[in-house]
């Protein structure tokens, strides 16, 4: 049964060509007649499904779109054209700790990033000991968020957002971070949640991890599907090009 | 609705985090409008409060402009900002993106009601009793949310697009102050001015907030349809425009 179904998918982005950031330069480029719209391309014409348990990978250059159709997976960017549809619960696991704010505490932050992320207030609230713990930061769980190393705030994004399972993983480069023993950790939990039988779609540059955890590869260039196939085939030709 | 435990956190965070490092913390709240209205009162009681008429009394008149326009100006800024400063969540996770300004200005009506305690003190040492219309500040209040939500929708689009544009907005609320009867009776002004000051929606808002507190101006029939029918249009017309726009306008984030 496919969880995400993705159909025709078009996303254009209009970019002002003399980048009106204000209401001056609009009104000065207008006088002058060249405020100029052209419009930038980012997907076009993509369409996948991704099965239960499926884990696809999706390689591609820098600018090849790969962050676009993320967002689009992740219904925060409607596509221009097409249908984006997904069944079940998101875990976004992009940029941990969005929503992240130093002056609350890490309490705090956890419950209000696992809000933000849909989930019941009330279960996290009973589950935040048990996340502080894993990430290793139970003594400053009442301490504003600033008064933490940038190893621990990552270690709690980590720890807070692979708390729950859900049904679709949208993952971005995120397979590990801090220290050696805790990338040990979060890496193990990661490949965990990957292969619990979500619906995975993973963004990497790291060949040997999509080589052992996708099932299926697509393989991007300029918003356009340049290949899509078994792991082995499609990284073979993505590394020999 | 899957997010009302989200706004809850969010209003309790909006409520709390402005003064969070201050000593009296959320007491500032309490204390904000009475220092501003304190100041202006000094300054202006001797010039403006004979003209007030009848049993009208200047310093409750004078706080209740200053909150009512005070929960307008910063609710319509603050919720118009909310949805640029939460970017970074919008760009990656789904939230419905409304719940931001909603949140802002919900936390904007709780300020709105625990100005009202020292405002109550006010009027009750100037000798005024407080009247037992007061319930139905709790109207004013909802209309004054909607309205500024609507606002704050409309506005988060313009912010996002054009960098700008919230320096004129500032410049046009300020305007706008001078443009409510909030600290001068209406009545010191020309007739033709006067005309011009009904015609601006929060002298209705005003008005209604001021008589039913204490019994403290004149209002109308067509003052309550007025504040009704335009917390709903603004309202109607910030979804609408939030609506049509903001796919667009989430690629800029």
């Amino acid at each position: 049964m496919a969880v995400i179904e993705i159909k025709n998918v078009n996303v254009t982005y209009r970019v002002l060509m003399n980048k009106s950031g204000s209401l001056k330069e609009l009104f000065r480029d207008a006088l002058k007649g060249n405020a100029r719209i052209v419009n930038y391309v980012a997907l076009q014409d993509i369409s996948f499904n991704v099965d239960k348990g499926e884990v696809v990978a999706i390689l591609g250059r820098n600018g090849a779109g790969k962050s676009t159709l993320l967002k689009v997976l992740a219904g925060v960017l409607p596509p221009t054209k097409g249908t984006s549809k997904v069944d079940g619960k998101i875990a976004p696991m992009i940029e941990l700790g969005a929503g992240f704010h130093p002056e609350m505490t890490g309490a705090e932050n956890v419950l209000f990033y696992s809000a933000l992320m849909g989930r019941d207030v009330k279960r996290v609230k009973e589950r935040t000991p048990a996340i502080g713990e894993w990430a290793g930061v139970t003594d400053h769980m009442n301490f504003p968020l600033r008064t933490f190393s940038s190893g621990m705030v990552a270690r709690l994004a980590f720890a807070t957002a692979t708390d729950e399972q859900a049904e679709v993983l949208l993952v971005d480069e995120v397979l590990s971070v801090g220290d050696a023993d805790f990338q040990a950790k979060s890496r193990e939990r990661m490949n965990t949640l990957i292969s619990s039988g979500a619906a995975v779609v993973l963004v990497s540059h790291d060949m040997n991890a999509v080589r052992t955890l996708a099932t299926r590869v697509v393989w991007l260039e300029n918003g356009h599907v340049k290949m899509i196939g078994n792991p082995a085939e499609v990284v073979a030709a993505y590394e020999a090009n | 609705m899957k997010y009302a435990q989200l706004i809850r956190l969010l209003v309790g965070r909006e409520l709390t985090l402005r003064y969070k490092r201050s000593v009296i913390g959320i007491g500032w709240t309490l204390l904000n409008p009475m220092l501003t209205s304190f100041v202006l009162w000094v300054v202006f009681s001797f010039v403006f409060a004979s003209k007030l008429p009848g049993t009208q009394q200047y310093a409750p008149y004078l706080m209740a402009g200053i909150l009512l326009n005070s929960f307008f100006s910063q609710g319509v800024t603050l919720s118009a900002e909310s949805i640029a400063n939460n970017g970074p969540v919008l760009t990656k996770i789904y939230v419905p993106p409304q719940v931001f300004p909603i949140s802002t200005a919900m936390a904007g009506l709780v300020n709105f009601f625990i100005g009202m305690i020292p405002l109550g003190v006010v009027c009750l040492i100037s000798g005024q009793n407080i009247a037992w219309t007061m319930p139905l500040v709790l109207i004013v209040g909802v209309c004054l949310a909607l309205l500024t939500a609507g606002i704050g929708l409309t506005l988060s689009i313009l912010y996002i697009r054009f960098d700008d544009s919230r320096n004129i907005v500032n410049v046009m609320l300020m305007i706008l102050m001078y443009f409510t009867p909030v600290f001068y009776p209406i009545s010191i002004l020309s007739e033709r001015l006067q005309k011009i000051i009904v015609l601006n929606p929060l002298t209705s808002y005003l008005d209604v907030f001021r008589w039913a507190f204490s019994n403290n101006a004149v209002v109308t029939l067509s003052d309550w349809i007025y504040m009704i029918s335009t917390s709903l249009i603004s309202i109607g017309i910030g979804t609408f425009v939030f609506k049509r726009y903001w796919p667009r306008t989430v690629a800029m984030l």
